[in-house]
């Protein structure tokens, strides 16, 4: 992630080496419905005045010095635009009030991310530990950073939270600050969601195999179908093999029936055994959000064994922090959690440290009911079981409370997997 | 027309003026605490009339200095606190407000020093005056109406007009008192550079720009009402100085010419005396009580307000405790830090207010310069930034007050 203080009064070097001048500003603007704005030049502080370099003539943004792509006699400079932000001059350090006009913190920082070779506005940082970087004391800042925060506002909000009217208001936050939750810093996928909204899936193309895979689980699924309608099929079924298999089949039930078989034939035989397996089940039941991927260990190995299983196996796996016990005919045992095989002595045996009652769902439950479950237990994930108690699945806390959260929401939640 | 017609449109402006007059008048009327009291006091007592020629240069410089924050207020609809972090930056910011957190820190122990000095006038201790007196002035703010305290308050500080009638009284030669006025002088002796730089801070302090463009923002002057706002502030101004003048010659013409000093604050009451005779302490000692209990709560409150400004922190007064929790806990450390410090064993508390102002002086140029680049951001004023000789002037002011500054600190070094 890059702070806008880390490179503003930075010097700015052309190809040739020559030194223009100093960083003074970024310009920005804002696309029709992409809330992030994107940096379209620089402004370069000289003797006598300024420059504008165009973002696509600078090489990189780093913090010792800019290097521009070009001779600076062969750069046709940017003209300002009446609607550019400069977000030195108009944004950094402006109050931010929240919905009922309080005044809640300044823009001590900026995070910028960097899409495609563009540059955007991610988040705006609002951290004590912003502060302090500001001040130039960038090395304390960081180890501030290693520490957990104690503040109850979070340290960075996103850029689609805010709303900038006019240049001369604060800017107002566009949620209560109580229903705030603390972003995840990269939040790469949100911005490439907002992106291809507008430029459509001529951005996708661009992407590999499992950048695309990861993008696609974080849109909805309609959105999903209109994003690969024109992407050739064999494309389609390898993203559909990346993508975690309760994912493909949300996917693959959105899409015509002759699509879809064409596509499960594509498939390489074992993912799409799975993924059929769950277009079995209706879409908003337990079957139908169920994620196939878990860990799964015998009753009778070690906590050392199970630390070697995870470490060759886990990587598969779509969350390890609850390591399921079950016997050969997969019929659920118990359950441990990552910290429980951690603080066991290597030599222990699974059946000892286990939790033998495990909350569970059935295959026909309804993801509310599911939800409930989620939440009452606090529980980061829950197996889903047959009659038999036969484990099928587990469908993770954020799967389950989708319907309930919106989705916007449900990114900001803390990642316990991946 | 008849005469109710002509009447009309005065009518009609005095309700407006009456309308947005306030943040000018009270801040001024702050300006006169225990520091300036006390500055104004040992410059007559010691000096004589010697000084009084500053005194319309001051009301001058107060009013460049403070028509500028009231316009900054009016046109921005920001606080000076607001402005400096948005166009200037953290850094910049951060070293103003440690600067003026300390400045207004030393004030605020002057204040408590100036309860401290009118309460021994009465015989009670300052180990029991000073506590009540934080503990009252905090109890106020926080859990009173500060509209309404700030109102008493103002009511009260009419005692200064005591110092009007006294020195009326004395009835000092006028003639001297004008030759005086027109001739000015200097001297390089620490003395009388401190007093010089001191008489400047307390007057022109640089919480007041802070407070006075706040209270203006708060207020919600538009900037059709401006030519009001100026009035307020001119009148605020003029009678500040008007007041600071005649304590001054009060002090001239009774301390001065009796041959005597200004050791302790029982020795400044003395110019009460022609008004007040015997009384002249007890009158004394509750007008100082007064400005001394009025800044104590203003200007904790104007270091809170301030900060928060600065970092964007919710600041309001109005607002619960839980809500503006750095806020109150600014405005409380500020009182318990002045209160506690007075209760050290200090040798003279007319030493502890004289030293807080000549703070005030040193830190004056650094905002004032703040302000002038302010000011002049066409951006950010548009047509009401400062014309060339409004500029020259403040600029002058700004260069005067910088070299006032060197010269304290070069000749205090080398003595």
């Amino acid at each position: 992630m890059l702070y806008a203080s880390e490179f503003i009064g930075r010097p700015v070097v052309d190809a040739d080496g020559a030194r223009l001048g100093k960083l003074r500003d970024l310009l920005a603007i804002r696309h029709g419905e992409v809330p992030h704005p994107q940096l379209v030049a620089i402004e370069v502080k000289q003797h006598s005045g300024s420059v504008f370099i165009p973002m696509h003539e600078v090489a990189a943004l780093i913090s010792l010095a800019i290097p521009l792509k070009k001779k600076f006699s062969e750069i046709t400079q940017y003209h300002p635009q009446p609607e550019d932000l400069h977000l030195v001059r108009d944004v950094l350090d402006k109050q931010i009030i929240d919905t009922d006009g309080m005044r809640v913190v300044r823009v001590n920082d900026l995070e910028l991310t960097r899409v495609n070779g563009s540059v955007y506005v991610a988040n705006v940082d609002i951290s004590g530990v912003g502060l302090i970087r500001r001040l130039g004391l960038g090395s304390l800042a960081d180890r501030l950073t290693a520490r957990p925060r104690s503040s109850e506002l979070p340290s960075i909000i996103s850029w689609d939270n805010i709303e900038l009217l006019s240049t001369d208001q604060p800017m107002r936050l566009k949620v209560p600050t109580s229903k705030m939750a603390d972003l995840h810093p990269a939040d790469l996928a949100e911005i490439l969601s907002d992106l291809t909204r507008q430029e459509g899936s001529k951005i996708l193309e661009t992407l590999d195999i499992e950048t695309l895979a990861d993008t696609l689980e974080e849109v909805e699924p309609d959105f999903q179908v209109s994003l690969i309608e024109r992407m050739p099929d064999d494309r389609v079924a390898d993203v559909l093999e990346e993508m975690a298999p309760d994912e493909a089949a949300d996917l693959l039930a959105e899409l015509p029936q002759d699509r879809k078989h064409e596509l499960l034939k594509l498939m390489e035989d074992d993912e799409a055994e799975d993924v059929r397996k769950l277009l079995t089940y209706p879409e908003d039941t337990a079957g139908g959000i169920m994620n196939t991927e878990y860990f799964i260990v015998p009753a009778y190995f070690k906590a050392e064994q199970v630390m070697e299983r995870l470490r060759e196996t886990a990587p598969e796996a779509e969350t390890i922090y609850y390591i399921y016990v079950a016997d050969q005919d997969e019929h659920l045992l118990g359950v441990f959690s990552l910290r429980q095989l951690v603080l066991a002595q290597p030599d222990a045996l699974v059946i000892d440290f286990m939790e033998k009652r495990v909350v569970t769902v059935d295959l026909m439950d309804s993801q509310d009911d599911i939800a409930q479950v989620v939440s009452k237990y606090n529980l980061l994930a829950v197996p889903v079981v047959d009659e038999q108690k036969r484990m099928h699945g587990i469908v993770t806390a954020d799967d389950a409370l989708d319907k309930i959260i919106p989705t916007a929401w449900k990114k900001r939640l803390p990642r316990f997997y991946q | 027309m008849s005469m109710w017609q002509r009447i009309k449109p005065f009518r009609i402006r005095l309700a407006l003026l009456l309308a947005v007059i306030g943040p000018g008048i009270i801040t001024a009327n702050v300006d006169n605490d225990a520091g300036g009291i006390t500055t104004y006091s040992v410059s007559g007592a010691h000096y004589g009339y010697a000084l009084l020629w500053m005194m319309p240069l001051v009301a001058v410089a107060l009013i460049i200095v403070q028509e500028m924050s009231a316009r900054l207020g009016v046109v921005t609809g920001k606080g000076l606190a607001d402005l400096i972090r948005e166009r200037m930056g953290v850094r910049v910011t951060t070293v103003i407000l440690a600067l003026l957190v300390f400045v207004n820190l030393a004030n605020t122990v002057s204040e408590f020093a100036g309860v401290a000095a009118s309460m021994e006038i009465f015989g009670v201790s300052k180990y029991i005056s000073v506590p009540l007196a934080a503990v009252g002035v905090w109890f106020l703010i926080v859990k009173g109406s500060y509209k309404i305290v700030e109102r008493v308050f103002l009511v009260a500080s009419a005692i200064y007009l005591s110092y009007v009638a006294s020195g009326l009284i004395a009835a000092p030669d006028w003639s001297e008192v004008g030759r005086a006025l027109a001739t000015p002088s200097f001297h390089l002796d620490v003395g009388y550079v401190t007093i010089f730089v001191t008489i400047i801070g307390t007057t022109i302090a640089p919480w007041m720009q802070f407070y006075q463009q706040s209270s203006i923002v708060d207020k919600g002057i538009q900037i059709k009402d401006y030519a009001y706002e100026r009035v307020d502030v001119v009148i605020g101004s003029l009678f500040a100085v008007f007041v600071a003048s005649f304590i001054t010659i009060a002090c001239a013409d009774t301390i001065f010419k009796s041959g005597l000093n200004i050791e302790t604050a029982k020795d400044a009451a003395l110019a009460l005396g022609p008004l007040a005779g015997k009384y002249a302490s007890i009158l004394f000692a509750l007008g100082l009580l007064n400005a001394s209990l009025f800044s104590a709560a203003i200007l904790p409150l104007s270091t809170a307000y301030t900060v928060c400004e600065a970092f964007g922190w919710e600041n309001s007064v109005s607002r619960e405790l839980k809500d503006a929790p750095i806020f109150f806990g600014i405005y409380t450390a500020m009182i318990i830090l002045g209160a506690a410090i007075i209760l050290l064993p200090i040798q003279s508390l007319i030493q502890a207010m004289l030293i807080s102002q000549t703070f005030n002086g040193v830190l004056l140029p650094v905002i004032l310069i703040a302000m002038l680049v302010l000011i002049n951001d066409k951006r950010l004023m548009g047509k009401f930034s400062n014309g060339r000789i409004f500029n020259i002037l403040a600029w002058a002011t700004a260069v005067v007050l910088i070299l006032l500054a060197t010269i304290l600190i070069v000749v205090t070094f080398i003595a």
